[in-house]
């Protein structure tokens, strides 16, 4: 039953794909101009001057001059090749771009949902279970102010506080002398040391939210007739409060661990950017803005795939965590 | 009449009547460089400099080896960051002045009086940073197996003379000779110019590799590199003017003070370059340069993590990115903390921004409009720019259409100072001549009866004081019935709107402009796409006649005049054509300013020594290439 579920979803995942490698090739496409204005656009913002039929023979290089489903087509079958084609901004292969980021983004994406998870899970039971006590009160102040706070402006307010009173630089992940050094438990340590900023600052909104939504939900269930009988039947407070309630309560988490696959490459993209950290992110953000087609255009199916998996584990999970679920 | 330079040698000349004990015991190197002569990595010095290397030196004196230099990076784009610090390295550079061309890597250069020869000797002994020879091969490497093939790229019109591609020959090892079709007194200065180093740019025992022409298993490599096709793998592997994988390779060869060791590339958090131990430039005492051991420079992504950085006093020397008027007061009050201060950086002259009409519009209706020159009169005297220049420029600056300043040989007084005077009367009394009548809430309105009205476009990330100057003016201009909208907009959407497309009703721009060799006098002869009062004009200019507008009479006089200006080889007589140019772009005044181009300024750490306070601020003029930061160095 389950095995046939994931095949279907498997098989239909195709077309899917290939739809949204076109509307993204579009997307990317829709702004005014191509790379090459873009480029003389950004130089030109530095004070230096490009020469026009410089531009032009790029132009031609690129095929920008050829019509947009010639180039989707060159694109896609290179795509079906394994050849993403090369950046137009740094003449480097993509898929080479792309991987030299990615293990630093998964790293800090799961570092970021552990923490979220580890604090907001225990401290929206914790306020569920406390309702309208001071420290719910409490709880549910920060949270909001949490959610109210843009991760972008929290980040540019550490790094303010950081460099005008300790004198410190927080930007990036690795100290200089690490920065190009081999793995080894040293820089391992190192990582350490930087990326609990980013993880804190990144963490802290979503962190907010779960707590909330964790809140919400147990104290809906919380006044159900079966932990009414339960706790008749003298059933220990703690033990109850975990086996039933608590599991239901979970069920919005698992059924959005999905989302949390394309964030390995788009979460937070702005508060990268401020901090600077070497993650796929800001990557992302540079060849959207450029208009690096071959770039952007695999960031983006990459992304797509990423929320296929993640939805189909998220669908699987359920089923696992709430056994109410069945598939037909 | 011949020019002839034989700088280095005078100077080194020099050198050794003063110089002593340094040079009785040949030449000096950086103590790390000893390190690896002593070790036998590495030839001693005097066979790694050239026999006889050009002398160069700064206001503070010689000074001493070591250190780090950190300047900070944007995330993507800012090739052309690295390329200013080491600067372009040609054949000839312009000298600190930004007023005469100097040789640089030749050692010596000479033109014939008709400017269609032009002989270059090359520095005997000199070396790429691996060790290699340069000599003259390298040079027809460059030109003929890349420069001039079409194949690669096409050929810059920088490399033609009417029409014609130039030709190179070999004279012998260390002298060519570059033969142009017609005379071409710019082409020193063209050379000088960042874009200009192309002759000098690839080593041929090492790109050779990367060209068809030169290996036969080429695909291999293509295929090894995911490069697609040759030119993309050249580029790749080699770089090439004004893209950033220029310093993506540290294995490639050059003849700068500094090499790459940490590549500019995608996932670069930070690019490193160390001292090339081949350098050809010594100082008065024989000390090879440069002084400063490596050039560090860490990527920031957006330019608030620069100034942090600045602030905190990670930053040596910056200038490019944080210029800006709005970044200057928390610049300063950071100034104790962060251990730097200000250097001026000058405008070479012209307006700090420039209001583009659009000539050639593709409505005939506004065509008729912005031609109309008694129109133009009207908006610029009807706006008071001594008060502009108090509000939104922080009273930097006088009233000013454009064009060199007083001080400079090319100023053009009617060109620059016409109609600057604010006169609302006299613009009203203009407005009604042309027969346009104030109809509702006072708006004129045009012959077909629709309102006066038009949008100006700008990009307000370029120079946010732009919208403040835009603001004021369409105030004034409302008062007088003209109603001007603003439109701010994204810059690449700016450029294709503008450059490309042909779209606009008005633009602005920058509008730094001294006339000289090299520099496009853009806003005075329609020949650039950053001519945006004439767009369709300056494409029949440079496609030859094949696509745009054939223009008027008087611009394609221009026109003419600005090619004879670039032929002749006679600065006088060059000036002489600009200021034809000028007398017609007076006469016609199609373009406004608003006050002279204001200095920039940049940080520099306090004990960072031969930088000079203020220096000129020009792409042209590849700020600070020029001033030579091979010879800054750490009074620490």
């Amino acid at each position: 039953m389950l095995l046939g579920y994931i095949f279907w979803r498997l098989v239909w995942s195709v077309p899917f794909f290939f739809a949204a490698s076109l509307i993204a090739f579009a997307l990317i496409q829709a702004p005014p101009g191509d790379f090459v204005t873009s480029f003389a656009a950004t130089l030109a913002q530095s004070g230096d001057v490009v020469d026009e039929q410089r531009l032009e023979a790029l132009r031609e290089r690129y095929g920008l001059d050829r019509p947009f489903l010639t180039q989707y087509l060159l694109w896609i079958s290179g795509v079906m090749r394994g050849d993403f084609g090369i950046s137009f901004e740094w003449q480097q292969p993509v898929s080479q771009l792309i991987w030299e980021r990615m293990g630093l983004s998964v790293a800090l994406a799961l570092g970021t949902l552990m923490f979220t998870w580890a604090v907001a899970l225990p401290l929206g039971i914790y306020s569920a279970v406390r309702k309208y006590t001071v420290s719910d009160y409490v709880l549910t102040t920060v949270g909001f102010f949490g959610l109210a706070m843009p991760n972008f402006l929290l980040a540019l307010v550490m790094m303010y506080v950081a460099v005008v009173f300790f004198g410190a630089d927080v930007s990036g992940l690795f100290s200089e002398e690490y920065q190009r050094a081999p793995w080894s438990w040293a820089k391992f340590v190192d990582l350490l040391k930087h990326i609990w900023l980013p993880i804190a600052i990144l963490g802290l909104s979503s962190t907010a939210s779960l707590m909330r939504i964790m809140r919400a939900n147990l104290l809906d269930e919380l006044n159900k007739p079966y932990v009414t009988t339960a706790r008749a039947k003298g059933v220990s407070e703690f033990r109850l409060l975990m086996k039933y309630p608590v599991r239901i309560a979970l069920n919005p988490f698992v059924s959005t661990i999905g989302w949390a696959f394309p964030q390995l490459i788009s979460g937070a993209v702005i508060t990268a950017f401020v901090l600077s950290l070497p993650t796929a992110g800001p990557l992302l953000l540079q060849a959207l803005l450029s208009q690096d087609m071959f770039l952007a255009g695999a960031f983006i199916l990459l992304l797509c795939c990423l929320s296929i998996i993640g939805m189909l584990v998220s669908d699987i999970l359920l089923a696992f965590v709430d056994p109410r679920i069945r598939y037909r | 009449m011949r020019t002839r330079y034989r700088v280095s040698a005078t100077a080194l000349a020099a050198a050794l009547c003063w110089g002593g004990p340094a040079l009785a015991s040949g030449w000096a190197e950086a103590p790390s460089l000893a390190e690896q002569v002593e070790a036998g990595t590495l030839p001693p010095v005097a066979e790694r400099l050239p026999a006889a290397p050009e002398v160069v030196g700064g206001p503070h004196g010689v000074g001493r080896y070591g250190g780090d230099l950190r300047f900070g990076l944007r995330g993507s784009s800012d090739h052309n960051h690295i390329l200013r610090m080491v600067s372009p390295q040609g054949l000839v550079r312009w000298d600190p002045d930004y007023t005469t061309v100097i040789p640089n890597l030749a050692e010596s250069f000479e033109a014939n009086e008709d400017a269609t020869v032009f002989t270059f000797t090359l520095r005997e002994g000199m070396r790429w940073s691996d060790g290699e020879p340069f000599t003259a091969d390298d040079i027809l490497f460059n030109v003929n197996d890349l420069l001039l093939n079409e194949e690669f790229a096409p050929t810059p019109t920088r490399y033609q003379a009417e029409g014609e591609p130039m030709t190179v020959e070999k004279i012998d090892d260390l002298t060519v000779r570059f033969t142009f079709a017609a005379p071409y007194g710019d082409f020193l200065a063209e050379l000088s110019s960042p874009l200009g180093q192309h002759p000098v740019l690839y080593a041929k025992h090492y790109c050779m590799q990367f060209h068809p022409d030169h290996n036969d298993d080429i695909d291999q490599l293509i295929a090894e590199f995911g490069a697609g096709d040759w030119r993309n793998l050249f580029q790749q592997q080699c770089g090439d003017i004004e893209i950033p994988s220029r310093w993506g390779n540290p294995d490639r060869p050059t003849l700068d003070p500094w090499v790459v060791t940490e590549p500019y590339t995608g996932g670069a958090t930070r690019v490193v370059m160390e001292r090339n131990p081949f350098f050809w430039q010594v100082d008065e005492e024989g000390n090879q340069l440069p002084y400063i051991d490596r050039l560090f420079a860490p990527i920031a992504q957006d330019v608030e993590s620069l100034i942090l950085q600045i602030i905190g006093g990670r930053i040596d020397y910056a200038q490019r990115h944080i210029d800006g008027p709005a970044n200057r007061p928390v610049l300063a009050q950071n100034r104790e903390e962060g251990d730097y201060d200000f250097f001026e950086a000058r405008a070479v002259g012209g307006t700090n921004m420039v209001l583009n009409f659009n000539l050639t519009h593709k409505d005939p209706e506004m065509r008729a409009l912005f031609s109309e020159r008694d129109f133009r009169v009207a908006l610029s005297i009807g706006m008071d720019r001594e008060e502009i220049i108090e509000t939104a420029l922080l009273g930097q600056g006088e009233p000013w259409q454009g064009g060199p300043f007083r001080d400079h040989p090319n100023f053009h007084e009617r060109r620059s100072t016409q109609y600057l005077e604010f006169d609302p009367n006299e613009a009203n009394r203009l407005l009604d001549e042309l027969g346009f009548e104030r109809g509702a809430e006072g708006i004129r309105q045009m012959e077909n009866g629709q309102p006066l009205r038009f949008t100006i476009d700008v990009i307000p990330t370029l120079y946010p004081e732009h919208v403040d100057i835009l603001e004021m003016a369409s105030q004034y201009w409302a008062e007088l019935g003209v109603r001007a909208d603003i439109n701010p907009m994204e810059r690449t959407f700016f450029y294709e709107r503008t450059s490309n497309a042909n779209d606009h009703d008005a633009a602005v721009w920058v509008g730094n402009a001294a006339w000289v060799p090299g520099e496009i006098p853009q806003q005075i002869v329609p020949v650039h796409h950053d001519s945006r009062w004439g767009i369709a004009w300056s494409r029949w200019y440079n496609t030859g006649g094949a696509q745009g507008e054939e223009p008027p009479e008087h611009v394609q006089e221009r026109m003419r005049l600005y090619d004879l200006a670039k032929a002749t080889v006679d600065a006088d007589q060059r000036r002489a054509y600009m200021h034809q140019i000028a007398d017609i772009a007076a006469d016609q005044f199609e373009v406004l300013g608003i006050a002279t181009a204001p200095p920039r300024f940049g940080i520099v750490q306090n004990d960072l020594r031969n930088v000079p306070d203020s220096k000129p601020s020009s792409w042209y003029y590849p700020t600070p290439g020029p001033t030579l930061p091979q010879v800054w160095w750490w009074d620490r």
